[in-house]
């Protein structure tokens, strides 16, 4: 993996990072205020899976490392971890909690609970993910596939949006 | 400015040649009505001298006939040659429409400046003297500030954020470099001993070069405005025009201070540095503070809405005079309230206010850009003129080469910093872009050295530059652009998809930022969404608005424009996907969640064509006779605004159209299973929610129908109207909203008004059908006179709701 090669630079941060997770009562402060943060987390580990290993860690942390300029070896490698691809997939993956490949309504419904939470009535709630999956789906199967949330977020710059700097 | 083709398009080049002939009749008429009165003011004087001493009663003087019609010139004098100049501003602007292709090769700011030219051209050779100037203070106090505003209120803030850094490079050390750079080489020409400037100090090369270095948001606006280039680059520009300001205010008053005593210590250098960053963050301060104050006034205007436009733009101005006050930067100061004021006060202000505000300032904009140049065009024809050879070629080149070489040095420092690197595209237009305009002139105009010569050089030179980037740079880089295949702005409709996503990565990115322990830029935009969101939107905003989550606004934003979308065009026959409207919505209350709609699978009868003209006939018909009816506007009464309420019940109606567009087959199928009952659970339900009103349709537009249709939907009944706003008794009602009442009047109701009698939905399946078609039938004839404003140009960038 040769982002493993460029993070060691990082590699300090990372192991007090990973130190701190490896303890059991590992709580982030700011992440129990974020609206996704358990589905996060939940990421990170593999599942059926109760610990993290580091690789495990820094192939997750790997696709939000911006896009840099394409090199003849890693054409050669199926879709690359920080490609746009990958990183639409990681999202995907964080909305399609049962891993069957779609985003149902319900799904859907669970993120946008998450987000807006006590704010609005749950009819509101219902229209927007009624709204958005009607927007999407384009089978007509009323679920969102991995395809029709890719074509939904063509127009944004996501090599701009999933990055965290420091992972160059 | 965007450049409208006027609806009517000349049938031939011979008749547009007669129109523009009129129209320059036309300007020369009132041209000649502002030079003649000079004439006549001598004779008036006379009048009145007469007049006067007939009172007196001095006994050697004759009693003059008492004049019948008098012709006094000299009060009015001012604000009639304001006024002409303005209306032949405007004529000029429109009359470059007439002539088709001219408005597409070259951009209006070069044709007006050539008209200001003719008109300075044609008043010289008449011999008038008397010429409205480029005056100093008028364009810095009356002219620049709306257009100001109108960038500001309207800057879309998420680029310009996530591209802040780039623009401050550009905008602070990219002008730096430039004033410096072109004032040192300047004064080695001026060395040369054949230019014969031996006399122009160092100080005074910097001052020009500060002057001349400045990149005019005036000029920028103007020309990137027509040629529609990408967000970014549009973004990078106008921000680096509008940011410079700063560095242009303490450049200017440095060099222009020393310049007189002919030396500068480092003393004076560092204290240079204080001053801009005073300058800069109080310009800011004071900016946002005002914008503060706007928002918080706004938040108690729901019993005042005609004055709500008012407050935004009173409170800005002030804004721009208190930073001019105190030598701190005003354009800084402007932007920063528009910016600071505008989420806010938009949750807060009706929907014709925001109309209001966005049609006044684009009008004033546009008035001001047009004058601007047309004045900048007879000031140069005016104005003293010494043309040094050297000098001007000189200052042309070396402002060329300094933009280059800046915007390329500098790219190279941000690219390392940036995730999205410039290309050399991109850093070509950034050069390429960099206009210079009138504030440069009135920099010139205002210099107060005692070298009259060296103004007057100074001046020449800098309208030589403006000319030069306007009309060169101008006119090709519509051109260049086309050929580079630079990426075009993309034409943003923003889908619920996009902003569900987009919130939701920015929910990942905090989270893993939190994870790795970088501080990163989305960790501090949630913080500051969060203290936003506890504590100010509480303060500023009304009611239950301030709860109110971006997404929902967001939506429901959406779901308005597309049930404007949907009556304007015609009824629930095509329903293409949402374009945006030209008119932007403003938020609903959010305390009415729209029905759930709960698909089910249904054949419907088909309505035959004939059968839905015949309705849509006897409908337009009865409307003619229902309008009489309309009492007079009066503003004092001004209250409420059904139109609003109407608009959300057609929201709930558009959702059953989408539905009905699922499962229907035919195109043009008209039906909508909103039959309109009015059972007495409503009725109570509305009477007790207050709302007082003697016009009983009132009533009736505000409850949600309940209908007994079998294999109708089922349309959930508000239970909590939300009557935040009185009717009073005597409330006036706009044509549109009484339009409105009529498609849910009963005929239990006022017979006479509707000649078409509704039956109540408890009968067969059909006439409620059939009913429900008249009704939405209705819609497209009234809401597409109440929607009758396009808006200037489908301008995306405001319709974008106010996400960081």
């Amino acid at each position: 993996l040769s982002f493993l090669e460029c993070s060691w630079r990082f590699c300090g941060r990372f192991k007090a990072l990973w130190m701190k997770a490896a303890l059991p009562d590992f709580k982030i402060r700011e992440l129990t205020e974020n609206p996704i943060g358990g589905r996060i987390i939940a990421a990170f580990f593999p599942p059926e899976k109760e610990r993290l290993d580091f690789p495990s860690f820094v192939r997750i942390l790997a696709h939000f490392r911006p896009i840099g300029k394409n090199r003849s070896r890693d054409r050669a490698q199926p879709e690359q971890a920080n490609s746009r691809t990958g990183k639409l997939k990681f999202a995907f993956e964080l909305y399609d909690q049962d891993r069957d490949g779609k985003i149902s309504r319900e799904e859907l419904l669970q993120v946008l609970r998450a987000m807006l939470g006590l704010q609005v009535t749950e009819e509101q709630l219902r229209s927007i993910a009624e709204r958005a999956i009607q927007e999407a789906d384009l089978d007509g199967d009323g679920a969102i596939s991995f395809d029709e949330f890719k074509k939904s977020l063509e127009k944004v710059d996501m090599e701009h949006k999933m990055n965290i700097r420091f992972l160059k | 400015m965007p450049s409208r083709m006027g609806a009517r398009a000349p049938a031939g080049f011979g008749r547009s040649f007669w129109e523009l002939g009129l129209l320059l009749l036309l300007a020369f008429v009132l041209l000649q009505g502002s030079v003649f009165p000079y004439g006549a003011d001598a004779s008036s004087q006379h009048a009145k001298d007469g007049c006067s001493s007939t009172h007196e009663g001095k006994p050697n003087r004759t009693k003059k006939v008492f004049p019948v019609l008098s012709f006094e010139y000299d009060h009015i004098k001012t604000p009639f040659e304001v006024s002409l100049w303005v209306l032949f501003a405007s004529l000029m602007k429109l009359g470059f429409h007439l002539v088709p292709r001219l408005s597409s090769i070259v951009p209006e700011s070069c044709l007006l400046i050539v008209v200001g030219l003719l008109v300075g051209g044609l008043s010289k050779l008449i011999g008038e003297s008397e010429l409205p100037k480029l005056d100093s203070g008028n364009f810095f106090l009356v002219l620049l500030p709306p257009i100001i505003l109108d960038a500001g209120y309207f800057l879309p803030i998420r680029p310009f954020m996530e591209n802040l850094g780039t623009i401050l490079m550009f905008a602070v050390v990219g002008t730096l470099w430039n004033a410096f750079f072109i004032g040192s080489v300047l004064f080695a020409v001026c060395q040369i001993p054949a230019a014969g400037l031996t006399h122009l100090g160092l100080l005074s090369c910097l001052l020009f070069g500060s002057i001349i270095s400045a990149v005019d948001p005036v000029a920028v606006l103007a020309v990137f405005e027509e040629i529609h280039i990408n967000e970014l680059l549009h973004i990078l520009v106008f921000g680096e025009s509008l940011l410079n300001d700063a560095v242009t205010v303490v450049l200017y008053h440095l060099f222009e201070e020393f310049s007189a005593f002919g030396t500068v210590t480092v003393l004076d250098g560092f204290l240079g540095v204080i001053s801009f960053l005073i300058v800069a963050f109080g310009g800011v301060l004071v900016g946002a503070i005002y914008g503060i104050l706007a928002a918080f006034t706004s938040r108690f205007t729901s019993h005042m809405r005609v004055i709500e436009p008012l407050f935004v733009f009173v409170y800005s101005y002030i804004a721009y005079l208190s930073a001019e006050l105190f030598h701190l930067s005003g354009i800084m100061a402007l932007i920063a309230c528009g910016a600071v004021m505008r989420p806010y006060v938009e949750a807060n202000i009706s929907h014709k206010s925001h109309t209001t505000i966005k049609y006044f300032l684009k009008m004033w904009s546009s008035v001001s850009e047009t004058l601007i140049f047309i004045l900048l065009g007879v000031a140069t024809v005016g104005g003293p003129h010494n043309w040094n050879w050297i000098f001007v070629t000189s200052t042309v080149f070396l402002c060329l080469v300094a933009r280059v070489i800046g915007v390329i040095g500098l790219t190279f420092i941000i690219n390392k910093f940036r995730i999205v690197k410039l290309t050399t595209k991109d850093q070509f237009i950034v050069a390429y872009g960099g206009l210079r305009g009138a504030i440069a002139f009135s920099l010139g105009f205002l210099l107060e050295v005692e070298d009259e010569e060296m103004r007057h050089i100074f001046l020449t030179a800098i309208i030589t530059v403006i000319f030069f980037t306007v009309f060169v740079q101008g006119m090709t880089i519509k051109p260049l652009v086309e050929l580079l295949a630079v990426k075009k702005k993309q034409e943003a409709k923003r889908s619920i998809n996009e902003e569900i996503h987009i919130q939701f990565l920015d929910h990942l990115l905090t989270g893993i930022e939190d994870i790795c322990g970088h501080y990163g830029h989305h960790h501090w935009k949630d913080k500051m969404n969060r203290f936003n969101r506890k504590y100010v939107k509480k303060c500023l905003i009304a009611g239950e608005r301030s709860k109110e989550p971006q997404l929902i606004a967001f939506y429901h934003k959406l779901e308005f424009k597309q049930a404007i979308q949907l009556v304007e065009s015609g009824g629930g026959g095509k329903l293409s996907s949402a374009l945006p409207s030209t008119v932007s919505i403003q938020n609903i209350q959010p305390k009415k969640p729209p029905p759930a709609p709960e698909p089910r699978e249904r054949v419907l009868p088909q309505l035959p064509k004939s059968r839905e003209e015949e309705i849509r006939k006897i409908l337009r018909s009865n409307l003619q006779r229902t309008r009489q009816r309309l009492r007079s506007y009066n503003r004092h009464t001004l209250v409420a605004d059904p139109y609003e309420e109407g608009l959300n019940d057609l929201l709930k109606k558009q959702k059953m159209f989408e539905l009905e567009k699922k499962i229907k087959e035919m195109n043009n199928y008209l039906s909508v299973p909103v039959a309109t009952s009015d059972s007495p659970n409503l009725r109570r339900a509305r009477l007790a929610s207050g709302r007082q009103t003697d016009f009983k349709p009132d009533e009736q537009q505000n409850g949600k129908k309940q209908t007994s249709d079998p294999q109708a939907y089922n349309v959930k009944p508000d239970p909590v109207e939300v009557p935040t706003i009185q009717v009073e008794l005597a409330s006036p009602q706009s044509p549109d909203s009484v339009n409105i009442l009529d498609e849910f009047r009963k005929d239990k109701e006022k017979d006479e008004d509707t000649g078409l009698t509704m039956k109540p939905p408890s009968g067969p399946s059909a006439p409620p059908r059939k009913q429900s078609g008249e009704e939405d039938a209705k819609d497209p004839q009234k809401l597409t006179r109440c929607l009758s404003d396009p808006g200037p140009s489908a301008d995306e960038g405001e319709d974008d709701p106010f996400l960081p």
